[in-house]
């Protein structure tokens, strides 16, 4: 009972100390470290998602109308609100706990382990200004870009795919698809994708500065551990939010007001 | 009385210790044994003594000192130690200016300079030293770096932490510079040698 208290604790601690050290960026190695994840998490990731997130958006729209039997609308607004609301931020969040969420508490479990954290203190570099503060805001920001990437990738392939499934020419399916589009279609999976990053990276972060213990066999399973409790964290905020904004949970399969 | 770099007292444990280092010189201690020594150097490198320990560090106590006048107290203080080794996913030279980036203290350019006369001066090819990581180096290099890191530091007062462990004889001869190469660049600087009896006879 106490360790999941602690790690809520711990976690808290950290999300506050982040926000109030970004001012930390402007030192050298500081932006160095942040640029370095950017480039990890936002650009050498893309270039895996192309073909899947162009594919999701045609599968989406074929599977709802082979599956359905729907209509010209029901598939645009099948991918805005399944694929551009949901999918897309949710599939960069896979992306980045995958490709980056492993990375972080490895790397930073390994130097915990090893002994260079220490080192950093010896040097009176800080820990979250050194370490956590350019890994959080990095993944942030990659994460908001991703979903974007992703979003307008899986919607172009929607649109692209569509015509050779239904009878139905490309600029019909946009024009309706521009017709259903808000704006708050475009801040709610920005806040989204920059709160998925967020929570991704604090608890992979907090994981590795604090493994199980300090052996070698600490690394793995603070990975573990980091990488389920993002997935968590993101489902559960990914819930909370579209309950906040639409009133709808699980894709509307509960709503706030009948 | 000559001004101190350095007062160390531990009385407890089963080596009670006292020691004293006179500022500007070299001074070469041989603790009785391995747990005294690492108390020693983890309290110098904390800038902080634990419960039984008095430290003074360049003529400051550090008993009552809050956190920031500790780091203050610190920056001041180099060590070569294997306690302060390099970060492994930084390469030498991103190890070597890491401190001074981060705290602003000497311009890159200067830490640069610095780093290429010093790795020269000890026969390597700086240009290919500074871009490998600390796996690729061996022992000897390993410790160049840590101690051209302390350079940049430019400490009033440096530890130097059995540097010759691990090291073949002619690696030994080559530490040994370290002390002249030290010397000329700070020749106000205290240089305090640690290691144990043992490690000595």
């Amino acid at each position: 009972m106490l360790q999941p208290l602690r790690e809520i604790e711990g976690g808290i601690k950290l999300s506050l100390n982040v926000a109030g050290r970004l001012g930390q960026l402007r030192r050298p190695p500081v932006l160095e470290s942040f640029l370095r994840q950017v480039y990890f998490t936002g650009v050498t990731a893309s270039t895996g998602v192309v073909l899947r997130a162009s594919v999701l958006g045609a599968l989406i729209i074929a599977v709802t109308l082979d599956v359905l039997d729907a209509d010209v609308d029901l598939a645009v607004k099948m991918l805005l609100w399944v694929v551009f609301r949901e999918i897309g931020p949710l599939a960069a969040a896979v992306v980045v706990i995958l490709r980056t969420g492993t990375a972080i508490s490895a790397e930073i479990a390994m130097m915990r382990v090893s002994g260079q954290t220490r080192v950093l203190r010896y040097l009176a570099i800080n820990l979250y200004d050194y370490l956590v503060v350019p890994r959080v805001a990095a993944v942030m920001l990659a994460t908001m870009a991703l979903t974007f990437y992703i979003q307008a990738l899986a919607v172009l392939g929607g649109l692209l795919f569509s015509p050779f499934i239904i009878n139905v020419s490309f600029m019909e399916l946009a024009g309706r698809f521009f017709e259903l589009f808000t704006p708050v279609d475009l801040y709610y999976s920005t806040i989204k994708s920059l709160l998925f990053g967020f929570a991704i990276a604090a608890c992979c972060c907090w994981h590795g500065l604090n493994p199980p213990n300090l052996t070698q066999n600490a690394v793995p399973m603070a990975v573990t551990r980091a990488v389920t409790q993002s997935a968590m964290l993101v489902l559960g905020i990914n819930a909370i939010f579209a309950y906040i904004v639409f009133g709808i949970l699980f894709f509307g399969l509960v709503k706030a007001t009948q | 009385m000559a001004e101190l770099a350095l007062r160390y007292s531990r009385l407890v444990g089963a080596n009670p210790v006292m020691v004293s280092v006179p500022r500007g010189g070299v001074t070469r201690l041989h603790l009785p044994g391995e747990d005294v020594k690492m108390h020693l150097v983890k309290a110098v490198l904390k800038a902080r003594a634990d419960e039984g320990e008095e430290l003074e560090l360049l003529g400051a106590a550090t008993a009552g000192l809050d956190a920031k006048g500790r780091e203050r107290l610190r920056r001041r203080v180099g060590v070569v130690s294997r306690e302060v080794g390099l970060i492994s996913s930084l390469n030498a030279w991103e190890n070597i200016s890491l401190p001074a980036a981060f705290h602003g203290t000497t311009p890159l350019a200067e830490v640069a300079e610095l780093a290429q006369s010093v790795l020269e001066r000890f026969g390597a090819d700086a240009e290919k030293f500074l871009a490998r990581l600390p796996d690729d180096l061996d022992p000897l290099e390993r410790r160049l770096a840590t101690f051209v890191r302390l350079l940049v530091e430019a400490p009033e007062l440096a530890l130097f932490d059995n540097i010759v462990a691990g090291l073949t004889r002619p690696e030994r001869e080559r530490v040994k510079e370290f002390e002249a190469e030290y010397r000329a660049r700070l020749p106000l600087g205290t240089l305090l040698y640690v290691d144990t009896q043992e490690a000595a006879a």
